[in-house]
């Protein structure tokens, strides 16, 4: 069906130029604006430097918030994953009512709108006076639970029982059975939900909008601060950059280590 | 896993999922049906008064009204543009079609701040369009492109557009490319084609392509803050408004205000967009 001279073809031709010219440029411009040696925003930027990176870095309340979001990001990633990947361990091979409605309360935090989870959680927070860091966590570790459970629930329906049989009926009890057998054969599942969790943490807003606090905040949370109340200078771009830069490097692994085909048909 | 132990497997998600996802909603709406209070964070006596404030109100019903128009609008243009680019990635070979997946992917991992922040560098008074206009010597005085409805409406729409065409596009090349061939070896034109099998056979992508669109446009109140101004507030602006006024109650109400207007849509698209039977009517 190579059509791209007929109407059709010429409407999804130009179809797909626009959308991918939306999509894509506002975030090359963010991306070129970091390198700018200007003291204000201008397009295209009069020569390249790394004085905003350099800037960011100056900056403490930067610093600190890119520390916070690595170090929520990597402990909620993990927990997110080991919860999701003994949820995914559990329902791999069952059916029925109870196992739908287990797998759909896993997967809600996907769709849900997570703005009201947020109202919700800083409700109960504030109810039962948690300290944000560990609230910011759990908050965290939530949203990513589907990503880590998704991931691992396609691996280990795709694995043959016999191979957990075998190891059992070999005399390797259960928990052997799950450390020598189940889990070597998940691991890509469990490690590319790990990257996926780590990923939707790092720039997650909608429930770190209520759960920072002063002193506390995540990137996210900071840069949307500086736009709002600071106006729109450079070292946002710079700290976008980084943003968007340490995604491509977990897209690159997550596509060495299973090929990111399967996640989108996952979808 | 088998055998009775295997549900202290699922113990610790469930657990977690029931004390932080279900807990604080259930919580939530039982704050919603109490009264406000000056000391506690919500007064003793039970009402429903929070939710007749906000649905006897000529101002919050406005919001709403502009809630679900901006929604309206923002699924429109992304289903009239999304479609399309989603037929044209079905139509790629299995290989390119996954490197523009990926492509329309990534964008959806970056956090939505930073592409916000994008169309603030492209809308402001001194960003893109302006400077070029401004260059060009078409304008004296920078037109004001952001703090718009519009500007709501363009920015949400190209975040979320990529979730419309991936729907859309897994669907589409799912498809048994004999259904199309077999109509038009039936005598059907590529628009007959497209009109009375293509189209109906995709409409589960369609549908879960427009909920995501819809529910991700009720709750992202960052993008509405950095790109709308006083006049483009949503639902979702009150939400955030009254929670940093330590309104709880109110608060409470609106959120289940906005969640069950995401769940009104979410039936009446599911209703809508059932996958139909292709042979129609003629059973």
């Amino acid at each position: 069906m190579t059509d791209r001279y007929t109407v059709g073809g010429l409407l999804r031709g130009t179809a797909t130029t626009i959308a991918f010219a939306l999509i894509i440029v506002p975030i090359v411009i963010v991306v070129v604006t970091a390198f700018s040696p200007n003291d204000y925003f201008e397009f295209p930027p009069r020569g390249l430097s790394m004085r905003w990176f350099a800037e960011f870095f100056r900056l403490e309340n930067m610093r600190n918030a890119f520390a916070l979001s690595l170090e929520l990001a990597l402990l909620a990633a993990t927990l997110s994953t080991v919860l999701g990947t003994l949820g995914a361990l559990f329902l791999a091979r069952r059916r029925g009512i109870v196992a739908g409605a287990l797998q759909a309360l896993f997967l809600a935090p996907l769709v849900f709108p997570t703005i009201i989870l947020g109202v919700a959680l800083l409700l109960l927070y504030k109810t039962i006076g948690m300290p944000i860091f560990p609230g910011l966590l759990l908050a965290h570790a939530i949203i990513g639970l589907p990503y880590g459970f998704r991931t691992v629930l396609a691996s280990a329906q795709s694995l043959d029982p016999a191979l957990e049989e075998a190891g059992e009926s070999l005399g390797a009890g259960p928990l052997r059975t799950l450390f020598l057998v189940t889990l070597p054969l998940v691991w890509q599942g469990v490690l590319s939900g790990w990257l996926f969790a780590f990923i939707v943490s790092f720039g997650e807003l909608n429930t770190a909008l209520f759960l920072t606090g002063p002193g506390l905040t995540t990137l996210p949370i900071e840069i949307f601060s500086y736009l709002q109340f600071q106006g729109s200078q450079l070292v946002i771009a710079a700290a976008s950059t980084l943003q968007i830069g340490l995604i491509i490097v977990m897209v690159a692994a997550i596509e060495r280590i299973v090929g990111i085909g399967r996640i989108i048909r996952g979808r | 896993m088998k055998g009775g132990w295997a549900w202290a497997l699922v113990l610790p998600p469930l657990g977690t999922t029931l004390v932080l996802f279900v807990g604080p909603l259930v919580y939530l709406f039982w704050v919603s049906l109490h009264t406000a209070s000056q000391s506690e964070l919500y007064g003793h006596a039970l009402t429903i008064q929070n939710y007749m404030a906000i649905l006897g109100d000529a101002f919050y019903l406005a919001i709403i009204r502009r809630t679900l128009a901006v929604a309206a609008v923002i699924l429109g243009i992304s289903l009239l543009i999304g479609y399309p680019v989603a037929y044209f990635v079905a139509l790629q070979p299995a290989r390119r079609r996954m490197a523009i997946l990926l492509l329309l992917l990534f964008p959806l991992m970056v956090s939505n701040v930073v592409r916000a922040y994008g169309w603030v560098a492209i809308l402001g008074r001194r960003g893109v369009v302006n400077t070029t206009l401004r260059d060009l010597g078409l304008i004296d005085v920078p037109l004001e492109l952001l703090y718009t409805t519009e500007a709501v409406v363009v920015g949400l729409m190209t975040i979320l557009l990529p979730y419309m065409v991936i729907s859309i596009a897994n669907t589409l090349a799912s498809l048994d490319p004999r259904y199309q061939e077999a109509a038009q070896a039936l005598g059907a034109g590529p628009v007959r084609t497209f009109v009375h099998v293509t189209l109906p056979l995709s409409t589960p992508g369609v549908a879960s392509g427009m909920l995501l669109v819809f529910l991700l446009t009720l709750s992202a109140y960052v993008t509405i803050a950095l790109l709308g101004g006083p006049r483009s507030k949503l639902l979702v602006s009150m939400v955030y408004d009254s929670v940093t006024a330590f309104q709880w109650p109110h608060a409470a109400a609106l959120a289940f205000v906005l969640l069950g207007l995401a769940l009104a849509a979410t039936a009446f698209l599911l209703a809508a967009l059932r996958p139909r039977r292709v042979q129609g009517a003629g059973r």
